[in-house]
């Protein structure tokens, strides 16, 4: 048995418990493409394991992130027009939006949503993978240029799935707004399907990057799901997804501002939108637009991690 | 599209490198900067090999298509290359059986009557007929065996037609059938850049009067290597030789080359690259290893033997073989050739379990060596892989085993080397002695034994590299064999470098061959 | 008081002996066999008296061990020789020794070699017919005349042997020995002698091929011989031990080779074919002229008789054994010639015994004798004896003057 112990110790020198060795400097040259993700998602779109996601989401999942926060969900009603595929999109700043969302809408709709999940995070580990895939419905999204030739998620609408995708690509580092990509746009204006915006405040002073579990105290997390939006006769994508961008960004200052005083803002324009790569403020309480770079980094944190206000009866009219 | 070959620096991330050493292999740790040639990945294979035949017979090179060659009352003969090659054999059907089959339905179209079919074993052990089914496939065996489809037997003195000398006055001697043919078509396989060409004819149907003007330690010491023809004396013969034979009947050769895909899919770990393992190749690795060490010597030994490769084909050529040879090069080189810089201090090299002497054989301590410092040592192109004075590591236990029916002239020429390893020593000695031994003689004619002279050839073909080398070190070789070859034996490969460090100092250049598959050395 | 080492009539111990070598595990464990089992014992005896003024009592020097008394140690030797012997019979006939008596033309003290064979001469009767031809070795009375039955000095109760201190030797047996050969090359003249007259035994013609089986002393004294005193071409010696090779070769063997293969390595230098029986040893058709059996076993016998070609002649050197396959020397019509012994010749000159002397003078046959015992220690002698190839030694002898 020796001989076997010395073996073993021989074949794991040099890899990692997966059994994956790293590639000498010398043949780095030679390396081939990563196959990017051989992991198959398929048998989770399978009723079977809908049926068991479904269990776990409503048994497990939910009663834990409703009894770990305070969650509360606007905007469901806009959902009834949507029929057929749809791309929901929403703003991400924790592991706890994905939950979030998939308990605030409806099972006629979750039933028939995957998540993009990026590839390189949650599709690196082939267990993590799984438990992703199974629970969530995910489905792998490169983020950064893809190597593959097509994603899956044209393949998915056609196959008359929606899909929940953020096209912010990571969760914020400090709970503003990033810039969004084109993906999701190119996709709806591709497939001719509706966007849903999703906002979600909250998150990022629940549990933000880098913890595992959410802040005690049940913090107060607001999910504002939005009207369906399509890509009109005359639109450029771009100009689809920027016009994305503001309809989240007023959902997003609707906490701060009160319905009617965030739509005056879009009207306005005096909504401050993320463009480019740098964050931007969305809002301000001042109503003044500030340029993010103008704003100390504490001061987005500060704003981003401040409590979404109580349900108390909304002020339609302010001062 | 498989990868090409490249030169690996071994780094801290390099995982354990695979060797073979007989009837086995091993993870093996080489020292940080050592080199390791990988050969290049398989070529991928044509698929319609029919199509591909079909094609080569039709437009040849140099010559006019097969049929119009083909005439009612013609004597055709058909050589193939023998047992020997591929190695290991090649999953069935063999392309040589796919080739012989479609020149056969040229022959009977054309109306011939008269057709011979010989396989081209010159001093080989004669092929069984269960052997030669397996090359030429059940429906030509069974319409040409026994009386039409034979081995060339050198050794019958009314067999033989002598054609000629050439202008260095090497006497050329073939199979008088195949000389009185009006059309000799040879199927050939090239695994190696040695085969094929000019040696198809002169090579493969000659008699030992004939062989010894090229098998011999001068001209094997003047073929650097044999796997590069234009270098080596040995292929300049065997042109002098070809032509000769030219000038007296026609010859219409079919080369087909091979990718590099000599194991099953169940021992594909042995052609990746360590780091790409998977989880599965290293289960199976394991696996293989484990049973491999478990079983008994006999059953390991029937096991490898029972081993086929699954290689494809990636070039058929035919017509005149000295315009043929050059595309069949090519091909070669473009599935084996991987470019190095600069020579080593030491050379390592892990011996498989098969050379082309020990097919349903036993791999004996003479054939080591000449697989070692024959065939290995001279798969390069250029310079050797091992500067001139430099240390040769090999991985092969060694056992002294012979074959009683296949090498009996072996056996005795293995108590020779108890008196001198000298090649030239025994070139003058004793090479006469066993090749016209008419024990060894009668074995070859009517059991399956190898010539009397051939363990002789094995000893030349590794002449060159005795001279080259300061030192050759075998890590697990059984210790009186090597001591009995003038090798030493070493247990582990530190204690090998720890003998090569009287050779090539403290620091030396370290160079491993990853092969097989195979892998031509270009060495810059 | 003279002591001596005595060999006597014990059937238990014969039979004991006979039964366990016969086995394989006896065969290697001879040695402790003839130490243990051997009917041998340690004996002080009366001085012995000459029987007449041509007889002489001889101090040894040195007194070898011989094959032949091995094999009667361990109950190997035929019972044939039985009547040929005169129980309690003192072992050993290769003496070297002085003279303790004046005898005509040789002084007393003189340093001698003693040829054992007790023939007419010795005995006081006329000289039979083989002894009149000078062929003594084939004397027909050796079992009559003067003396008790004994083919031999060392097989005779009334001569004594050579494992003591005393025995008496007739003046016919006697040689004397030149000063310059040492007591440790003079010992090894009677074995020398012996190889003489078996290299004599036929005649071989120039550059016939030659082969020994077997290269302990008579093996090499006969290749000696052979070297010497023929026109042999190839000798091919079949030698177990490395040492033993190594003497072979210094004596002029064209090849040594070794006991497992030895049929093979004669077929490759004889070109002959090799025949393998489906049972049992290979043979060669083609292959030797002459082959020497020097080992007394039966394995030796076989491949001797299987390495001949047909019409060749096989010299039984050594006692014959039992076990012998006799099919390939009727098949292949070969010459079966035994030689025992040695014989003065018609002439005096012309004897083994002065040819051996000859010999001796410039063969380079130092270190030989490497390991001497004194008679007390006979049983580690003749262990010592039994595994002498394995413990390379060549001859072991008691030295009887010491201890």
């Amino acid at each position: 048995m020796s001989g076997l112990r010395e073996e073993l110790r021989l074949l794991s020198h040099g890899r990692d418990w997966r059994g994956r060795a790293r590639v000498p400097r010398s043949a780095k040259r030679w390396e081939l493409p990563e196959a990017g993700d051989d992991f198959p998602t398929a048998w989770a779109r399978t009723g079977t394991a809908g049926a068991v996601r479904h269990a776990l989401q409503q048994g497990v999942l939910k009663p834990v992130v409703w009894s770990q926060t305070r969650p509360a969900v606007h905007g469901r009603e806009y959902l009834d027009s949507v029929r057929g595929p749809a791309i929901f999109v929403a703003n991400h700043s924790s592991h706890l939006d994905t939950p979030l969302i998939l308990g605030a809408l409806p099972r006629r709709i979750t039933e028939n949503l995957a998540v993009g999940a990026a590839a390189d995070y949650f599709f690196d580990s082939r267990t993590i993978a799984a438990a992703t895939t199974l629970l969530f419905n995910a489905f792998p999204v490169e983020r950064r240029g893809s190597r593959r030739g097509r994603s899956l998620a044209t393949d998915l609408v056609d196959q008359g799935w929606s899909l929940l995708l953020y096209p912010e690509g990571s969760r914020t580092v400090d709970g503003w707004l990033t810039a969004f990509k084109l993906g999701a746009a190119q996709l709806c204006a591709m497939k001719d399907v509706p966007a849903v915006p999703i906002a979600l405040r909250g998150t990022f002073a629940a549990m933000p990057r880098g913890r595992r579990w959410p802040r005690p105290g049940r913090p107060r997390v607001t999910v504002r799901i939005g009207r369906p939006m399509y890509l009109e006769a005359d639109e450029s994508v771009p100009e689809f997804r920027n016009r994305l961008v503001r309809a989240l960004a007023t959902l997003w200052a609707e906490d701060d501002l009160g319905w009617y005083r965030a739509l005056r803002a879009a009207a306005d324009d005096s909504l401050a939108l993320p463009a480019g790569s740098r964050s931007v403020l969305p809002t301000t309480t001042s109503g003044e637009p500030a340029e993010s770079s103008d704003v100390a980094p504490w001061r987005r944190v500060w704003e981003a991690t401040r409590p979404p206000a109580d349900d108390g009866p909304r002020q339609v009219w302010t001062d | 599209m498989g990868r090409p070959g490249f030169v690996l620096d071994v780094d801290e991330r390099t995982p354990p490198l695979l060797l073979h050493e007989g009837e086995g292999f091993r993870l093996e740790r080489l020292p940080l900067g050592s080199q390791v040639i990988y050969p290049p990945e398989s070529l991928p294979a044509i698929v319609d090999l029919e199509g591909a035949i079909r094609r080569a017979l039709l437009h040849p090179h140099g010559s006019d298509p097969l049929p119009e060659l083909l005439q009612r009352d013609m004597r055709l003969t058909i050589v193939f290359d023998d047992l020997s090659l591929p190695l290991p054999p090649m999953r069935t059907p063999d392309v040589r059986q796919r080739v012989i089959e479609q020149v056969l339905e040229m022959a009977a179209a054309a109306g011939v009557d008269d057709v011979e079919l010989i396989a081209a074993n010159s001093l080989h052990r004669r092929m069984t007929p269960a052997e030669l089914k397996r090359t030429v496939g059940e429906r030509v065996f069974r319409a040409f065996h026994p009386d039409h489809l034979c081995n060339h037997d050198a050794e019958n003195p009314s067999d033989l037609a002598h054609l000629g000398t050439t202008a260095h006055g090497e006497d050329v001697e073939i199979n008088r059938r195949a000389a009185e043919s009006d059309l000799i078509v040879y199927v050939n396989i090239t695994l190696t850049a040695m085969n094929g060409g000019s040696k198809s004819v002169a090579v493969g149907l000659a008699s030992y009067a004939s062989l010894r003007h090229h098998h011999n330690v001068h001209t094997l010491r003047h073929s650097r290597s044999f796997n590069d023809p234009p270098h080596s004396a040995m292929h300049q013969s065997y042109d002098r030789m070809a032509d000769v034979i030219g000038g007296h009947v026609p010859v219409f050769t079919i080369e087909t080359t091979l990718n590099n895909e000599p194991f099953p899919a169940s021992l594909r770990f042995l052609t990746r690259r360590e780091w790409e393992w998977n989880l599965t190749d290293q289960a199976s690795y394991l696996a293989v290893k484990r049973s491999n060490e478990l079983v008994t010597g006999k059953l390991r030994h029937r096991v490898w033997q029972a081993t086929e490769a699954p290689y494809g084909v990636t070039g058929v050529h035919a017509g005149v073989p000295s315009q043929v040879h050059p595309h069949t090069l090519a091909a070669v080189h473009r599935q084996q050739l991987t470019e190095v810089q600069g020579q080593a201090d030491v050379a390592i090299f892990g011996l498989p379990y098969i050379c082309p002497y020990n097919v349903n054989s036993i791999m004996n301590p003479i054939l080591v060596m000449s697989l070692g410092l024959g065939y290995f040592f001279n798969l390069y192109r250029g310079r050797p892989i091992v500067r001139q004075g430099g240390v040769a590591i090999f991985y092969h236990p060694m056992p002294n085993e012979f074959h009683p029916v296949h090498h009996p002239s072996y056996i005795d020429f293995y108590e020779l080397l108890a008196e001198t390893t000298d090649p030239v020593m025994l070139e003058t000695k004793y090479e006469k002695q066993f090749a016209t031994d008419p024990w060894y003689i009668h074995l070859y004619r009517t059991s399956y034994a190898y010539h009397g002279v051939h363990p002789f050839y094995m000893w030349y073909w590794g002449a060159h590299a005795m001279q080259h080398l300061h030192d050759v070190i075998f890590v697990g070789g059984d210790r009186s064999t090597t001591a009995r070859l003038g090798f030493r034996a070493a247990s582990t490969l530190a204690d090998a470098l720890e003998l090569a460090r009287e050779t090539v100092g403290r620091d030396p250049q370290i160079s491993y061959l990853h092969a097989p598959p195979m892998v031509l050395a270009d060495v810059r | 008081m003279s002591v001596a080492l005595q060999y006597h009539r014990s059937a238990g111990r014969y039979f004991a002996a006979r039964a366990v070598s016969g086995t394989r595990a006896g065969g290697r464990l001879a040695g402790a066999l003839a130490g243990n089992l051997a009917p041998l014992r340690l004996v002080e005896q009366t001085e012995p008296t000459p029987f007449s003024e041509s007889w002489s009592r001889i101090e040894p020097v040195l007194s070898g061990i011989c094959g032949s008394d091995l094999g009667l140690l361990t109950g190997r030797s035929s019972p044939y020789l039985g009547p040929l012997t005169s129980m309690p019979f003192v072992l050993g006939h290769e003496v070297v020794g002085h003279t303790l008596d004046e005898l005509p033309g040789l002084p007393r003290g003189s340093r001698v070699v003693i040829d054992p064979v007790l023939r007419c001469a010795a005995r006081g009767l006329p000289a039979c017919p083989a002894c009149l031809t000078g062929h003594t070795s084939r004397c027909d009375h050796v079992t009559t005349g003067r003396l008790a039955a004994g083919l031999q000095t060392g097989f005779c109760a009334d001569t004594g042997g050579g494992w003591s201190r005393r025995l008496l030797a007739h003046a016919s047996q006697l040689h004397a020995v030149p000063d310059q050969l040492p007591d440790e090359v003079a010992v090894l003249l009677e074995p020398l002698a012996c190889a003489v007259h078996a290299a004599r035994r036929v005649l071989i013609a120039p550059g016939a091929s030659v082969l020994v089986v077997g290269a302990g002393t008579v093996g090499l004294l006969t290749l000696l011989a052979l070297r010497k005193l023929t026109s042999a071409g190839e000798i091919h010696v079949i030698a177990k031990h490395r040492h033993q090779a190594d003497r072979a070769h210094e004596l002029g063997a064209t090849q040594v080779i070794s006991t497992d293969g030895a049929t093979r390595a004669l077929r490759r230098s004889t070109g002959a074919l090799l025949v393998e029986p489906e049972l049992g040893q290979s043979y060669l058709l083609g292959g030797m002229d002459l082959a020497f059996e020097c080992t007394g076993g039966s394995a030796g016998m076989n491949t001797a008789l299987r390495s001949l070609q047909a019409g060749g002649t096989v010299i039984a050197s050594g006692i014959p054994a039992e076990g012998v396959d006799l099919t390939p020397l009727w098949y292949r019509e070969l010459h079966l010639i035994g030689a025992y012994a040695s014989a003065v010749g018609e002439e005096p000159e012309e004897g083994d015994f002065p040819e051996a002397i000859r010999l001796a003078r410039s063969a380079p046959l130092d270190g030989y004798v490497d390991t001497k015992y004194s008679l007390e220690q006979w049983r580690n002698a003749l262990d010592h004896a039994a595994a002498a190839g394995r413990l390379g030694t060549i001859k072991v002898v008691f030295a009887p003057g010491a201890g």
